[in-house]
């Protein structure tokens, strides 16, 4: 990925997203929310259990393994901090959640990245903001 | 939604002239806004109908306009009235009818998005409010709508062995169609070596993957089936509406890229086939809403026109020009024709139906089926002849 000058995009920042981006940058490492009635695993953050309907819930570490569902690579600039060519992916969580980040090192299409094993690293954002990207594992 | 079959007619379709548009406003002009555009469409649409406003009861208004002001600005008063998008408008004017809540329904939509320069990408990209998907990853760089479905088609390419240079007779075909059109926006033909030399916005998907952004206006008039008949010789008959939602996961893209919304086409495809008495060999034109060439593929193998993982093979092979087994988005569609968010596909599909389309008509053609799939609602009309 390339060199970050500018400011980290928005991010939406609803009722319930603080707890993922402050112990991202508090611990180092991921913690989504888990249902305490049935353990089913949250994200993006919200108010109840898309399983079960809970309102209760904590916010746990998750292993960091995931499996890389399907990137690209934008060739057109949309946000400063995102200079052009840059990759983005989806990724599932071992715990269940898909999420959306960047491998740290741009893909090649003859890795054959889909399918793929990858583990979480969170990388400093230029102003501070900690940012979960990804690595291949395997 | 068996109880809709065959309830109402579209008895007149309406639309802006927006290649002139198109013009007018890349010279730095502002023809009109989202209301003056609706405005002229439904002038279009009442005279196409035959029929005056004041016969008017019912009233469905496009996403891009309020409709109290929509409604004071066309002077309508009605005893029902709602807010949609293209293919749900279709819906609930259907269903208006069907309850008796009114039995002749205008449908309106306007939108000046080009000459106000909505972003469809970037931190501020329309429709964040509505879906959170759009603006949520934008830490990671991702807010285009361009790169969810470059997300998807690259995954489906993989596990589907569909090749990029498959998927570009998504586009030559509806410039085929678009080149015939003299009401489309881009009217040159390309060929397949074209696409390919097009540049990526978001690899894997190139320039002529992506829809045009321009102003316009579109309005269709609907009645009951019997009202219809007698009020149209030309009414083109809503065979069955169908409609299925996957909302779980919608956010982090999970139903589009596990399953590529097959799931909620496949439950759509049985109720409109099942309540019409059809198979996908009886439909003889395809409507696919085409904001990514991405959506044509996916309808294919996802309302079995193919089977799963044959779509690469069926366009190649069988076709989907005007000369080909499933000719779709004969008009050129969202990528050739006009962006008009469904609401072009819908005037394509009455045309085709009356045989009205001159050089780009499919012979006999009896019925047609219009689809969409945008954000995770597949929802599907029949029309017939």
């Amino acid at each position: 990925m390339p060199t970050q000058t500018a400011a980290t995009p928005p991010r939406v920042l609803g009722l319930y997203d603080e707890p993922f981006w402050r112990h991202m940058k508090d611990d180092g490492r991921m913690h989504l929310q888990c249902c305490r009635d049935c353990g089913a695993w949250r994200y993006p953050p919200g108010p109840a259990c898309h399983a079960c309907l809970s309102p209760a819930s904590d916010w746990k570490p998750v292993s960091g393994g995931g499996e890389l569902l399907s990137w690209v690579t934008f060739h057109k600039q949309y946000l400063p901090a995102y200079p052009a060519p840059y990759n983005v992916i989806a990724v599932r969580l071992d715990e269940g959640p898909t999420l959306i980040s960047n491998l740290i090192e741009d893909p090649e299409p003859d890795q054959r990245p889909i399918g793929r094993r990858v583990r979480l690293k969170v990388v400093a954002m230029a102003d501070g903001v900690a940012l979960p990207r990804f690595e291949f594992a395997d | 939604m068996k109880s809709l079959k065959r309830v109402a007619s579209v008895i007149g379709v309406g639309h802006t002239d927006w290649v002139s548009d198109w013009h007018r406003v890349r010279a730095g002009e502002r023809p009109d806004d989202c209301y003056g555009y609706a405005a002229g469409a439904l002038r279009n649409a009442l005279a196409d109908a035959g029929i005056g406003k004041e016969q008017v009861n019912g009233l469905i208004v496009g996403p891009t306009t309020a409709y109290e002001r929509m409604a004071e600005v066309v002077g309508l008063n009605v005893r029902w009235g709602d807010q949609a998008d293209a293919v749900l408008s279709v819906v609930q004017a259907c269903m208006a009818i069907e309850s008796g809540a009114a039995d002749v329904v205008a449908l309106v939509y306007g939108n000046d998005q080009r000459s106000v320069g909505t972003q469809y990408g970037g931190p501020q990209a329309m429709g964040g409010d509505q879906f959170l998907s759009y603006v949520y990853h934008a830490p990671w760089g991702l807010t285009s709508q361009g790169a969810l479905y470059a997300l998807m088609f690259r995954r489906f390419c993989e596990l589907h062995g569909v090749s990029e240079r498959d998927l570009g007779h998504v586009a030559v075909a509806q410039r085929e169609g678009s080149s015939r059109n003299p009401n489309a926006i881009q009217r040159k033909p390309i060929s397949l070596d074209d696409y390919m030399a097009a540049p990526y916005i978001t690899e894997p998907l190139r320039l002529f993957d992506y829809c045009l952004i321009n102003d316009g206006g579109v309005a269709l008039i609907i009645a009951e089936a019997g009202l219809a008949r007698k009020l149209s010789p030309r009414a083109v008959s809503i065979e069955a509406v169908g409609r299925f939602d996957l909302n779980q996961g919608a956010t982090s893209l999970e139903p589009r890229l596990t399953d590529f919304y097959r799931p909620a086409q496949q439950a759509v495809a049985e109720q409109i086939f099942g309540a019409s008495g059809l198979d996908p060999s009886d439909i003889d034109v395809l409507q696919v809403y085409d904001s990514f060439s991405v959506h044509v593929p996916l309808a294919l193998e996802g309302y079995g026109y193919c089977g799963i993982g044959e779509s690469g093979r069926f366009m190649r092979e069988k076709g989907i020009g005007l000369g080909g087994l499933l000719p779709t988005n004969t008009s050129g569609g969202h990528l050739s024709e006009s962006y008009m968010q469904g609401w072009n596909h819908q005037i394509e599909c009455v045309r085709q139906a009356r045989g009205e389309c001159g050089d780009r008509q499919i012979e006999n053609c009896r019925r047609v089926h219009y689809t969409s799939d945008v954000a995770g609602k597949a929802v599907s009309i029949i029309y017939g002849a």
